[in-house]
Parts: structure tokens; C-alpha cells; sequence
């Protein structure tokens, strides 16, 4: 939220030149979700839904390409094969995103991905991923001990999304539950850009968690971290002062609405500039917030949010 | 060799005695300057008393060890040392000591005496088994006697505590706890007690210890203020007793004297008394800058800054009619405002009530402040907070109208009346634990009910007496009217017993009370008692009819058990089986019927309260279903930005603005993850209600979280027209 406050999509583009805003980003969305095992029938069925919940989610995202692995199928062959996938069709311009559901072991020195057959380590995961043309990518893991998998996975334009802190928590953890919800509660989409980033459904899980252990009055057992710079431990608050969460937050997980349709009119572009430049100047304009006296404030940022519902209105006829 | 260190530990216990005989004496200068010295005696039992009365804690502490272990075959080290840590209410580890000192000697008369004092401590009816213990190995042991007059008197028995700290006397005319005993039972009925404090006064004009004894006594029967003058007294005459200087500052802490309490427990700190209380209730007051405190009228309110927002609509509102509500019923006004302190960390709250964590009650009152749990301290449907909240407050007016001498039976009684008295479906419902105690025959009389709270006897008595008081004032609200119980409430002022106001206001023998009383109960929760076996059985059959989704079977089995004990509202109540069995067969409206049912006879549980609240909403009864989920308000109304924000829908859509307006400000109040869409709501809220300036203003705020948020702009360019 911190991020998402704080840096709008038009300041992001100065910041980061030739990226994309989230909501109108052209290109397809790789998905690679993969159910590991439950050991228990309970966890079995659990694990099993989760993934069935997050293909559905998924599969309405405009150009989407979807592999969901459960049961039997989610061996470390057939991951290795979705992600092959990918790397013989994905371009540089797609995401793609990978979700482990399921229990993780931290031994000491490697992550392991509980599946059928032999487990697969972060180690292993993160070297098939470097196959994969797509520049930007988000790997989710929901597992127990997922924490440990940060580092193997984290790369330059990754954003690494973990259930726990370390390779230590070791218990089940609730954070994949709230992370597939995050892909099918609009709430999700915080900033109303018709797109749920990396970074609004970790913060959207994250929450959803805290919210779990302190409502049942239990101690937390696992504390979700994000890394997104390729070189950090992962944070819990991604925010501009530890630089976590840039890139998380142009990382669309999921697309929906007309901006789309939108984006690609020829007829509407003037329009979007003019929406993307106001944008910006309410960007910068929150950036000055605390330098500026209150009610002057909210008058000049109340006229700029009138002109952009204007252009808005315009773009939507 | 050896004969000159037995000469030498002869005279160093003579230098002891010494020592403490001039402060016994109230000379306490010269005991000063004689501890001084004997503190470096080169004898460790004698030197740990030296720095024990020189307030050096930890050398005390490290001599009394050395102590010990030079004197292995000797209980008098260990029982020093226990008294030591009893001081300083460290009432395991002294009763360790108390132990291992009976172990080297059994039956040792100090030792049991020690082990008196730490069961009285925990008002354990122990203490009077090991004083007569003592008594018997030791008959004139008079501390024995002291001890016993003290649990007497606690125990709210003033004749018995007068004819044990005579027997003290009658051994030892210098018995000082005796006297000041003695003094205090005069005091606390109103006389001046004289007599007592001129012997007193003859033995040791500075007798800070027995001052303290006493104000112990007062702030057990809940009456802080005389309490707080006792302590002051203490410290007037010994300024070096920490103890009693700990005990004001917690006391003034409970009052709400905060900054008088602060510097003076710091003060004790640093000088080196740092039991638990102390320590707790100072870490307690640091904690204070995370709270915000609101002054309004009559009241005071102190909410955490996390959920002050939130919180504060409803607790203002309903501290707020809690005291007019009692201003008319009990024609009392107050001398302050009320202060209600809010505690989300319920550890916080039992330091701010004992000075120590663990307690197991939800809320507190000292005079006319309030500490009680946040509805976020506890599990949600574990606790009706506004229940408490009328509850305690209650128990702030009883006080007041008696000036603190209210037996706690009556009060609480009072209190436990007015939970309903407010709204039937608050309050608690009768428990198994009640049923089977109406079933063993374990009511109390009225005139001893007191200690089926102060002494239990069984495990669950203070909850039963709870119940029973309750239901004892609801009866003679009955049948007598509201106005005999108010006038018992005044008698109750000028110290008149249970006994004497019962026969004076309700013209009968209080046993002849107890035998009409009991009548009444048995009649109207005779269903409920007779049927509790069966009712349990059936439940347990009940449940495999469930599983087996035996839905015809379950639903007039549900019925009929609801109808034996309808107060069981507990997970897996016959109300909830009902409803599920309905919703299976596709028949909302009797499962609303059951749920309703569940809500009105105290049903706690958000979810279900939820559940009746959707059923209601898809039937057509907006109206309906937004009550349903203003019930949870009272009971958890943090972390549910959900419900919030659906009850502020319900409201809208059946027109009532303001209290949409409440819930969507709620909604806001629980930093959502959506914080966009809680502020168009509320603007949507206030448009409606005509309030157009609030409403823009909350529509920037949800466009300043999301700029391009469609149904947000189009509303502010509506309303920019």
C-alpha cells in the first residue's frame, strides 16, 4: 500500500523508462500454477481446490496461457515440461507467473517443493526459469519453509512472493489461500487500474493473514515476504525507502476491464496520454502532500481528480 | 574455636533483635544507623537483614543465599528469606523457602506462619490451617492469631477477626497488627478507633507497616480512597517503607491518578523494590502514549490510537447512555466524569487491574474508572463488550451510592440485572456450570453469598454466584419493584449486613428469603434443570443424526431440544443445527426462524450472526438483516471491515443514513485493504443523506488512493454539476 501510494503510474515512468503501466500492458500472461502434496487427504483436497480456484481465476485474464498441475500430474517432470512451454513460446514482453501451492522442507541448505516423485528445489526451479524469454517474472510460493526460496530464485526483474520469512517456519501455512483469493476479489485492485499487481495481491494475502492469527488469537506462524530487486532478503513491507515493491507493483497478475480495449483504439490515444499526464501530476502532486497545508491540498487535488474523471468519462464513450 | 563462633552468632542474633526492636519501637533513625552497621557483621543471615531493611534488594538477596547455605540444618535463614520474597510479593518462591525450612524442621512455627501469609495472599482458606498449625506447636505464636484476624477480617467477618487479634493481645499486648487489626475494624464500620491507635501509638508511633495493613484491608473491600489515605499515612511515618509507597502508586494508578502514580513508582524503582506490580504497572504507564484519551461531558474514554477510531462511535455512545440511563435509575449524579479505559492486550488490563497478568475477568472498576477488555482482546462471540460495558458501570454508581460499602454479592447482582436490564438478549445465559449447581444444591444463602465470590469453595462458584446474585436482584425487582432494591442499596451505606437489609426491606427472615427465592428460580428454570441430563444425551444423538444428514429426523429433535434448554446458545446449539437442517431441505424461512431464535436468546457468534444476516437480506428483509449485524457491533465490531461495510449497505438501501453513515465510516476505521472503495462508499453515504460537502471530500479521498476509480468519478462529476 506504502508503494502503491506513493508511486502512480505516470511518476513510475519517469522512474523506470520503456515499462509498462500495469493495467494497460499489452503482451500475454504465462501461468504456472502446480498443487504439490497435501500428505494429508485434508491438505490433499485443500491444495487440490486452491489451484482449481486460482486456473478459473486466471483463464478470464485476456491472452492468457495456462498450465494448472494437481495430484498425480504436479511431478517435477511435468512442471520442468509448462515450463518448457514457455520458454519456447513466451516473449520478452510477457509475464509470467509461477504458483506453488502446497508443504516446502528447508534442510539447512535447500528449499524443496513437496510433489509426487522426486521434489523439486528452488535451485532447480530458478534454473529452468532463466530459460524463459520473459523478462519479468513473479514467482509465488505458498508453502511452508518458503522463505528459504528466496534467494535461489531471486534474479533482476523477478518478483519473489514467499509465505514465510525463512526456511524455519515450518508449519502449513494460510497465505496461499489469501494469495488465490487475491486473484478473484476486485477489493484486490486497490488503485482501481482494472489489474491486480504483484504487488496489491501480496500486500492483499499479507493482510488477509495478519488478519487470520490475530482474529483467532494465535501466534503467527508465518510471515509472507516479498523481493523484487534481485538482491534483498525479502521484505514485509515493501515500501520506496528499502526499495521493494517497484517492480512488484508493474507486475500485473491479473487483467480485466475495458481499458484494454482502450489501449489498443487508435482513436482513444490522445485521451490516454492526456489521462496518463494528469496521472502523473497527481503522483507528484501526493509526493508533496506533507509540505503543503491541508486544505490546499485537498482543493488542488480535488480539481485534477475532476479533470481526470472528465478525460476519464471521454475515454468511455 | 567453635565456641567462640557460636558466641559470635549469638551476639550477632542479639544484634538483630536489637536492631529490629528499635524499629518496632518506631525509632527509626537509630535502627537505620543499627542496621547500617550490622551490615557489616561478617554473619550472613544478619547482614541480608541489614540490607533487606536498608532497601539493598539483590545484596538482601545474595546474603540471605550465603545464609542459607552456611546454616543448611537451621530453618530460620530460609524463613527470613521467604518473608523476604513475600514482601516483595513473590509468593512461590517464598512459599519454596516456607517449605524447604519445614523440611529441616517439621511443624517450625515461623515456617508455617510464612506459609499462612502466602495462602492468605491468594485468599486461600489454607492460611487458617496453617496458623492453627502453628498455633498448636507454638501456642504463643501471636503472629499465628494476627494472621487469622487478617483472613477473618478479609473474609468480610469482623467479629471473628476482633476475637483473633484479641487472642494476639491477650499474648503479646505489643501484638502491632493486632492493634492496627483492631483499628481497622472501627474504621471500617465508621468509629474512630482510638483506643487501638493509642496502645499503638505507645509501642511504635511510626508503625508504617500496620498503616499499610490496613489500607490493604479497605482496597480489598473496594474501598480505594480511604485505601489511598491509609497508604499516605504509612509514608508519612516511614517515607523508606516501599512496599506501601508500590502500593499507593498502583493504587493512585487504578484511580486514574496517573501522574502522581508515575513519578512515585519510578521513585521505588530506582530504589531498587521492584516486584512484578511495581514493574508491570510501570511499563503499563509507558504504554499509555500509544493511547488516545477522549473528554466529553460526564465521561472519559481511553482507546488504544490503533482502534480508537474505530471503536470510539460505539463506546461513546453507549458510556454515554449507561450514564444517563443510571443517573435516573440510580438519582445519583456523579462527582466526576467517568473515566472507561479500553485495554486491546488483555495482559495490559490485568496489570492495570492487579498490577499483575492473568486474570480471568473482562472488566474492573476502581471509583468511578473503568478498565475493562477491548472486544479485540478476546476471541470473536467470547464477548459482549457493551454487556460489560453496563455492567462495570453499574458497579460505579453501587459504589458511589454506598460510598464503597456495597457487599460484593449485591453489586454484582445489580450489575448482572442490569446486562439485561438494558437489553434482554445481552447479559450471560444460564451455563451447565449453574444447572448442576442448582442440581448439587450449591446456591448459597443470601446472607453468605459473598463467599461464594471472595472464599469458592468449588471450582465454578464465582461464576455461579454471579448467576445467583443476579437472578436475586432480577426477583426482588420483581416482586418487590425497582425502588426496594435502590432502597437496600442506600442501607447498604451505612454499613448495615445483608441480614438486617433484607428483613427490613423485604419484611422476611433471610432465610425465609432463601426458601421463596429458591422457589421462584426452580420454577423458572425447571426445564432447563430437570432436562439438563437428557437434553445433554439427545444433543449427543443429535449429532449423528447430522452426519448422517438425517435432516427430517434432526429438525423437530432440534426443535424440541431448543425448547428444553433454550439459553444454550454455545457452538453446536440446537439454533444453529435448526437452521443447517432448514437450509438443507431449502426452507429459508425456518432457518431464519432458528437463527432468530439464536440472536435473541444471546447468541454471540459473528458467524452465525452473519449467516442470519445474509438469509434475512436474500429474503427481502434489508431492514431485518442490518439488524442482525448491528448485533455484532456490541460484540466485535474490529477486524470486520466486511461486515461494516455490508450492514452500511443494508442501511442505505432501507434509507437510514446515519447509521450508514456509521458503518461505512467504520468500514473506513478498519484499514481495509480496498480503502478506495470504503471512502466512495461513505461519500455515496453521505450524498444520500444530503451532506454534499462530506460526501466530496470522501470521494477525493478514495480517488487520492485510486485515481482512476469509475464509479468514484463518475459520483464526484455528478456531483460537480
Amino acid at each position: 500500500m506504502a508503494v502503491a501510494a506513493e508511486v502512480g503510474c505516470g511518476l513510475r515512468k519517469l522512474l523506470l523508462l520503456g515499462s509498462f503501466c500495469a493495467g494497460l500492458l499489452p503482451g500475454t500472461t504465462w501461468y504456472i500454477t502446480v498443487a504439490g502434496l497435501g500428505g494429508e487427504p485434508e491438505y490433499e483436497t485443500r491444495f487440490k481446490g486452491l489451484a482449481a480456484e486460482l486456473d478459473k481465476s486466471v483463464r478470464a485474464t485476456p491472452d492468457a496461457k495456462v498450465t494448472t498441475l494437481s495430484g498425480p500430474e504436479a511431478t517435477k517432470a511435468k512442471v520442468e515440461a509448462a515450463i518448457d512451454e514457455a520458454v519456447k513460446g513466451a516473449k520478452a514482453e510477457d509475464v509470467l507467473v509461477v504458483t506453488l501451492i502446497g508443504h516446502g522442507t528447508f534442510d539447512g541448505t535447500d528449499y524443496k517443493f513437496n510433489i509426487p516423485g522426486p521434489d523439486l528445489t528452488a535451485a532447480e526451479l530458478a534454473g529452468k526459469l532463466e530459460f524463459v524469454p520473459s523478462r519479468r517474472q513473479v514467482v509465488i510460493n505458498t508453502t511452508s519453509a518458503s522463505g528459504a526460496s528466496i534467494e535461489p530464485l531471486r534474479r533482476e526483474y523477478r518478483a519473489v512472493i514467499t509465505a514465510t520469512r525463512a526456511g524455519t517456519e515450518k508449519n502449513a501455512t494460510v497465505f496461499g489461500r489469501f494469495v488465490v483469493e487475491a486473484f478473484r476479489d476486485p477489493a484486490a485492485d486497490t488503485d482501481k487500474n482494472e489489474a491486480v499487481s504483484a504487488l496489491e495481491a501480496f500486500q492483499y494475502a499479507d493482510k488477509k493473514t495478519t488478519a487470520f492469527y490475530e482474529t483467532q488469537k494465535r501466534l503467527a506462524t508465518e510471515h509472507p515476504m516479498l523481493e523484487d530487486t534481485g538482491k534483498g532478503t525479502g521484505v514485509r513491507a515493501p515500501a520506496p525507502d528499502n526499495g521493494q515493491g517497484l517492480l512488484a507493483r508493474q507486475l500485473p497478475l491479473l487483467r480485466f476491464g475495458s481499458l484494454q480495449q482502450a489501449a489498443k483504439s487508435p482513436a482513444k490515444q490522445a485521451l490516454l496520454a492526456q489521462r496518463e499526464s494528469i496521472e502523473g501530476q497527481i503522483d507528484k502532486f501526493k509526493y508533496e502532500k506533507a509540505a503543503m497545508p491541508v486544505e490546499e491540498y485537498k482543493k488542488a487535488l480535488g480539481r485534477l481528480l475532476l479533470q481526470l474523471a472528465q478525460v476519464q468519462e471521454e475515454i468511455d464513450k | 574455636m567453635r565456641l567462640l563462633a557460636l558466641g559470635l552468632l549469638v551476639m550477632s542474633a542479639a544484634w538483630a533483635q536489637d536492631c529490629r526492636g528499635l524499629h518496632r519501637r518506631g525509632k527509626l533513625a537509630e535502627a537505620r544507623a543499627c542496621h547500617s552497621r550490622m551490615a557489616q557483621s561478617g554473619n550472613a543471615l544478619q547482614q541480608a537483614e541489614a540490607f533487606w531493611y536498608l532497601n539493598d534488594a539483590e545484596s538482601a538477596n545474595n546474603f540471605f543465599r550465603a545464609a542459607v547455605k552456611a546454616q543448611p540444618k537451621n530453618p530460620e535463614p530460609r524463613v527470613r528469606w521467604g518473608r523476604f520474597y513475600l514482601e516483595r510479593n513473590k509468593r512461590e518462591d517464598a512459599a519454596a523457602l516456607f517449605e524447604e525450612a519445614l523440611a529441616v524442621q517439621a511443624d517450625y512455627p515461623p515456617a508455617l506462619i510464612g506459609m499462612a501469609l502466602v495462602a492468605a495472599g491468594s485468599f486461600d482458606a489454607k492460611s487458617v490451617e496453617f496458623a492453627e498449625q502453628a498455633l498448636k506447636k507454638d501456642p504463643k505464636a501471636y503472629e499465628a492469631h494476627e494472621v487469622l484476624a487478617r483472613f477473618a477480617i478479609e473474609d468480610g467477618n469482623p467479629t471473628e477477626a476482633g476475637v483473633q487479634a484479641d487472642k494476639a493481645l491477650a499474648i503479646s499486648p505489643e501484638a502491632l497488627d493486632a492493634l492496627m487489626i483492631r483499628a481497622t475494624i472501627d474504621w471500617m464500620e465508621g468509629k474512630p478507633g482510638t483506643e487501638w491507635i493509642d496502645r499503638l501509638n505507645k509501642v511504635n508511633p511510626a508503625h508504617a507497616e500496620g498503616y499499610a495493613l490496613a489500607a490493604r484491608i479497605f482496597v480489598i473491600n473496594r474501598r480505594y480512597e480511604e485505601g489511598i489515605k491509609l497508604y499516605r499515612k504509612a509514608m508519612a511515618l516511614n517515607a523508606e517503607y516501599l512496599p506501601a509507597r508500590s502500593e499507593l502508586g498502583v493504587n493512585l494508578m487504578r484511580l486514574g491518578e496517573e501522574d502522581e502514580a508515575k513519578p512515585m513508582l519510578e521513585a521505588v524503582y530506582e530504589a531498587g523494590f521492584r516486584d512484578a506490580a511495581t514493574v508491570n504497572t510501570l511499563k503499563l504507564m509507558d504504554s499509555y502514549k500509544n493511547f488516545v484519551t477522549i473528554k466529553k461531558g460526564k465521561i472519559i474514554l481511553r482507546l488504544d490510537k490503533k482502534e480508537a477510531d474505530l471503536l470510539r462511535p460505539y463506546f461513546e455512545r453507549e458510556l454515554e447512555r449507561a450514564v444517563d440511563v443510571f443517573e435516573k435509575k440510580y438519582q445519583l449524579v456523579l462527582d466526576r466524569p467517568v473515566q472507561l479505559e479500553v485495554y486491546p492486550n488483555h495482559e495490559d488490563f490485568a496489570v492495570r487491574t492487579m498490577g499483575l497478568p492473568g486474570l480471568g475477568a473482562l472488566g474492573v472498576t476502581f471509583g468511578n474508572v473503568v478498565a475493562m477488555d477491548s472486544p479485540s482482546g478476546r476471541k470473536p462471540g467470547s464477548f459482549h463488550w457493551a454487556s460489560t460495558l453496563w455492567h462495570e458501570l453499574s458497579h460505579v454508581y453501587a459504589l458511589a451510592a454506598t460510598k464503597h460499602r456495597v457487599p460484593r454479592w449485591f453489586t454484582e447482582g445489580l450489575a448482572v440485572h442490569e446486562e439485561t436490564a438494558v437489553d434482554p438478549e445481552w447479559g450471560d445465559r444460564l451455563d451447565p456450570g449453574a444447572i448442576r449447581a442448582m442440581k448439587d444444591k450449591k446456591l448459597l444463602p443470601i446472607a453468605t453469598l459473598d463467599k461464594g465470590f471472595t472464599r469458592p469453595s468449588y471450582p465454578n462458584q464465582v461464576i455461579v454466584s454471579y448467576f445467583q446474585a443476579g437472578k436475586i436482584c432480577d426477583y426482588i425487582e420483581g416482586k418487590w419493584g425497582w425502588q426496594t432494591l435502590l432502597a437496600m442499596l442506600r442501607d447498604f451505606s451505612t454499613g448495615a449486613g445483608t441480614p438486617a437489609v433484607v428483613e427490613k426491606h423485604l419484611k422476611i427472615k433471610p432465610e425465609e428469603f432463601d426458601k421463596e427465592f429458591l422457589a421462584w428460580l426452580e420454577k423458572s428454570t425447571e426445564s432447563q434443570v430437570k432436562g439438563f441430563e437428557e437434553w445433554t444425551k439427545r444433543l449427543r444423538a443429535l449429532s449423528a443424526d447430522v452426519k448422517a444428514k438425517n435432516w427430517d429426523k434432526v429438525i423437530p429433535e432440534a426443535e424440541a431440544l431448543g425448547k428444553i434448554y433454550p439459553d444454550y446458545v454455545e457452538a453446536g446449539s440446537p439454533y444453529e443445527i435448526l437452521a443447517d437442517a432448514h437450509l438443507e431441505k431449502k426452507n429459508t424461512p425456518g432457518a431464519i426462524a432458528a437463527l432468530n431464535g439464536y440472536a435473541k436468546a444471546g447468541g454471540r457468534y459473528p458467524a452465525t450472526l452473519k449467516k442470519l444476516a445474509k438469509l434475512l437480506d436474500d429474503a427481502g428483509q434489508p431492514e431485518q438483516a442490518a439488524r442482525a449485524l448491528e448485533r455484532i457491533n456490541f460484540i466485535y465490531p474490529v477486524q470486520d471491515e466486511e461486515m461494516h461495510r455490508l450492514q452500511g449497505e443494508l442501511w442505505l438501501k432501507v434509507g437510514n443514513t446515519d447509521k450508514a453513515i456509521r458503518e461505512f465510516q467504520a468500514s473506513v476505521f478498519s484499514k481495509p485493504i480496498d480503502a478506495a472503495t470504503s471512502y466512495y462508499n461513505l461519500a455515496r453515504a453521505y450524498r444520500a443523506a444530503g451532506q454534499l460537502d462530506q460526501a466530496r471530500d470522501n470521494l477525493v479521498s478514495a480517488l487520492e488512493a485510486a485515481p482512476s476509480f469509475r464509479p468514484a468519478q463518475k459520483l464526484l462529476l455528478e456531483l460537480s454539476k
